[in-house]
């Protein structure tokens, strides 16, 4: 059987072993993967794997099931397991599947991978990085091309094909000079293709000189309330936990810190954020959304003002709140007009935030954590880098104490990020 | 069912070849608030071979294993290791070549439950938690099982069998606080199948009424003055010290990539208090949570002791890494799944208990904290790591106080190591750690208190 009728089957042999309602997503991948290790060129994998993910309704109760097998004694038996589990579930009229679409197909992205470019770019990355900041040491990078056809069918009558290509790029780096080293720094991109030298990509060239700069660190004294400016990578991983309290889990237990706050001012009114999966300003881009929904790009907060809560068919069901047609996964942050070398100016003294380490943030947005290959500003002017510094704060209120956004942003090929400036968090040395 | 042997392909290797089929199944299971929002099974299985020419390495992978597909990754395998040979210009590694055979399974011998008996298990405790506490803002009970069962076979004759499951249960519970939605959880289970972990719902009640009375008393609880403290770190704690902060930075791939620990080896990086060893797969006549008795390269795990009472002694290897600083191997190089390649990985990594008691070490602080619980951690190649403490005590004057909120904590380990000056006599083990490193694995850590000084994170 095809790809497109290996899954049909399934969705077939569900409906008639008596799911009500069903939904069948068959992905087959193809990757390719160079490797560095310590600055040694050591390794290639090819992998292929394919993935058939079955979930069915029967009675208000769920099963789902996933198996990376596709022959018919596999999908036979997944079939029937998975009535199983659905048949132990307790009934819960709020699991649905995706309505009825118009059937589409999508299709971006290199066809196959040029193996001797890969080789060359990395070859070329590691002669660059070694001649532009010879302290620095690459402890690991990858770099990959990664292809996948899926398919996503229910019982509905939602027929899509999404087939994709893209190569990724990952490095992790540190630096080592008279016996002291750096922390460890890495950045990632998504690459539509290999036309630009992988160190002009996303923040590489910067993290590799700072990293150079940052074996002799030093610490803080005592602690201040100061200005932050967060870098784009920092940032990030602060948007994950700061949108997770607009999903599922917060909003259905009822503990999210924005219950009832659409259309009310949740941030600073500098502050825009998208999530647009479908832009042909990725590299990654995801045209079908995991609950099988034809993907939309969405406004999530504009002007401060937040839009809409980042629900799924489930989450929406049970809240008696809209659902979004979105994985809230591609963020574009939007850009301010000062340049970061005009907000490092504004700041009287503060810290320049490149890496957060730190502890899952709570519920309420408190956090805390240490400022990993961060800076020390003082009078306008980058200080030294940092030792043993923590950060702390409380996510809710520091989008809305935001002072300035960069008009940079980091292209990560998955999303756009600026610098972010937040006034109110403590700073706090030895 | 893996296939019993893959002794049919000897004859398709080229060079040194490693082929290994596994597949790994899991299951999931959560309630929130009562209502069941996943009920999952998944498996995935298949086969992988990793070749080596010239030093450098080819692997291939396929979620097929008849004949024709595991030549074909043999076939593919080897296409790779060419290209890297080709292109590179690097010699041929003499591996130290030990050939052994192992097999473990920890397969339950007990009829296997069904999902209905599962989720059945986590409704009643749902039943219980809801019904004892009804002022919760929410609750959630998760049911996590993994299998993992794989079959090796190496060029030179080593042969391993092993089938390693992993059952835990996760509780949340979360109450509307002053300041915000204030939250705490627990994992339970460990090593084995669900049915040898767990007896009845009733049998964790009693973990249930400790949980939602450390709960109650974070919320009422204060946050931590930030600076830098005396602290008591309990097991789970010192565990996760033991892993992210020392364990990861003498890793040899971590070393070879910059380390601190570099140059460290036979110098004191600690109290002579301190002796940290990652075991294979037992401690004191018991086996300890991820047991590794052949590691995936082949290589029969023995115990490695990185710090003995102070002195930093060895790094973690895989075979070639051993063969580059000279070493001997002891069984680090671990796949998560049959796609992934073995990498230098931890098995059960833990500090040896001492001498002291954990009343005399909470008594002996003036002004402190005791932290009893990670969230996540981090660590870093220069040794500084962070962890998220989502619950600790106050210590004044010897005595504990009020419960803290949601904290961090960091500092440098080979200094903070430094400052241990009490270790407990008890050790205990978590059961649901993970790590992280290109690939997730299942690793085991645990230890005594010690007592230390290091940065908290809090206001």
């Amino acid at each position: 059987m095809q790809a497109k009728e290996i899954a049909q089957y399934a969705l077939k042999a569900l409906m008639e072993s008596g799911a009500e309602k069903a939904k069948c997503v068959l992905t087959s991948s193809e990757k390719n993967e160079l490797n560095l290790e310590a600055d040694n060129i050591n390794l290639l994998r090819t992998t292929f794997n394919n993935g058939l993910g079955l979930k069915v309704i029967k009675g208000n109760c769920i099963g789902n099931i996933s198996i990376n097998k596709t022959d018919k004694d596999s999908i036979d038996q997944a079939v029937k397991d998975v009535l199983e589990l659905a048949k132990a579930s307790q009934p819960d009229d709020a699991h649905d599947i995706s309505p009825m679409q118009e059937a589409a197909e999508f299709s971006y992205g290199v066809d196959s991978p040029d193996l001797d470019k890969m080789y060359q770019r990395l070859v070329e990355f590691q002669q660059e990085t070694k001649k532009r900041y010879p302290t620095t040491i690459l402890e690991g990078c990858m770099v990959d091309y990664n292809r996948t056809t899926s398919y996503i069918l229910n019982s509905n009558g939602v027929d899509f094909k999404e087939t994709k290509g893209s190569y990724n790029f990952m490095a992790m780096f540190t630096s080592k000079e008279d016996g002291n080293v750096s922390s460890f720094n890495y950045d990632s991109v998504s690459l539509k293709n290999l036309d630009k030298p992988l160190i002009e990509t996303a923040q590489f060239d910067t993290l590799l000189r700072q990293s150079g700069e940052q074996t002799v660190l030093k610490p803080l004294e005592g602690k201040f309330v100061g200005d932050v400016i967060v870098t784009p990578n920092a940032f990030d991983s602060f948007l994950g936990s700061y949108l997770s309290y607009l999903g599922d889990y917060y909003m259905i237990s009822g503990s999210s810190v924005f219950k009832d706050q659409v259309g009310e001012q949740i941030a600073h009114e500098s502050l825009s954020i998208s999530s647009n999966p479908t832009s042909e300003l990725l590299a990654d881009r995801d045209f079908v959304t995991s609950g099988g929904y034809r993907a939309e790009d969405l406004k999530i907060i504009e002007n401060g003002k937040l839009n809409t809560y980042l629900l799924s068919q489930y989450g929406a069901n049970k809240t008696k709140l809209e659902n979004v047609r979105n994985d809230a996964n591609r963020p574009f942050v939007s850009a301010g007009n000062k340049e970061l070398a005009e907000m490092i100016k504004s700041v009287k003294k503060g810290l320049l935030l490149c890496r957060f380490s730190g502890g899952r943030p709570s519920g309420n947005g408190d956090f805390s954590g240490v400022a990993k290959n961060s800076y020390y500003i003082e009078d306008g002017k980058i200080q030294f880098p940092v030792q043993e510094v923590m950060v702390s704060g409380n996510l809710v209120e520091g989008f809305k104490n935001i002072t300035d956004i960069s008009s940079e942003r980091n292209e990560s090929g998955s999303g756009f990020i600026p610098w972010v400036q937040i006034s109110g968090w403590t700073v706090s040395g030895k | 069912m893996l296939p019993t042997s893959l002794k049919e392909f000897e004859n398709s290797f080229s060079g040194y070849t490693e082929l290994r089929v596994q597949e790994n199944r899991d299951t999931r299971i959560t309630l929130l608030n009562g209502d069941v929002t996943s009920n999952t099974k998944s498996s995935n299985s298949g086969i992988g071979a990793r070749v080596c020419q010239k030093g450098l390495w080819g692997f291939a992978s396929n979620p097929e294993w008849n004949t024709e597909s595991v030549k074909a990754v043999l076939k593919s395998a080897a296409r790779n290791a060419k290209f890297m040979a080709d292109k590179g210009n690097s010699q041929e590694i003499d591996f130290d070549l030990l050939k052994g055979t192992q097999s473990f399974d920890l397969t339950t011998k007990k009829s296997r439950l069904g999902q209905k008996e599962y989720i059945d298990f986590c409704k009643d405790l749902d039943d219980y938690i809801f019904k004892k506490y009804p002022k919760l803002q929410s609750r959630s009970v998760i049911l996590a099982n993994l299998d993992m069962e794989k079959r090796l076979l190496t060029s030179y004759g080593s042969e391993n069998y092993s089938m390693t499951p992993r059952s835990n249960i996760v509780i949340r519970m979360s109450v509307e606080g002053n300041d915000g939605p204030c939250e705490l959880y627990n994992f339970y289970g460990g090593l084995g199948q669900f049915e040898d972990i767990f007896t009845t719902p009733d049998a964790l009640y009693s973990e249930i009424d400790k949980l939602h009375e450390h709960l109650i008393r974070k919320n009422e609880g204060v946050h931590a003055k930030a600076g830098e403290k005396t602290v008591v770190l309990d097991s789970d704690l010192a565990g996760i010290l033991a892993h992210e902060a020392i364990g990861h930075t003498v890793e040899a791939d971590i070393v070879l990539g910059g380390s601190v620990a570099r140059e460290m080896l036979g110098k004191e990086v600690s109290s002579p208090l301190v002796t940290l060893v990652d075991f294979a797969h037992s401690y004191d006549g018991k086996t300890l949570p991820v047991p590794v008795y052949m590691d995936d390269e082949g290589t029969t795990a023995e115990d490695t002791v990185l710090i003995e009472e102070g002195i930093l002694k060895n790094f973690m290897h895989n075979k070639e890494s051993a063969k580059h600083f000279g070493h001997k191997a002891t069984g680090h190089g671990r796949a998560y799944q049959f796609s992934d390649e073995p990498l230098i990985r931890m098995r059960n990594t833990a500090i040896l208990p001492g001498k002291s008691k954990l009343e005399e070490m909470i008594s002996s602080v003036e002004d402190g904290y005791y932290m009893l619980r990670p969230s996540n951690g981090q660590a870093d190649s220069t040794s500084e790591f962070m962890f998220g403490v989502p619950l600790g005590y106050e210590i004044k004057n010897g005595k504990l106080g009020k419960a803290i909120k949601d904290t961090t904590i960091s500092g440098v380990a080979f200094d903070v190591l430094k400052t241990v000056d009490m270790v407990s006599d008890e050790m205990s083990w978590g059961n649901a750690g993970m790590c992280g490193k290109k690939q997730i694995i299942p690793v085991g850590m645990g230890g005594p208190a010690i007592k230390c000084k290091l940065n908290i994170g809090g206001r």
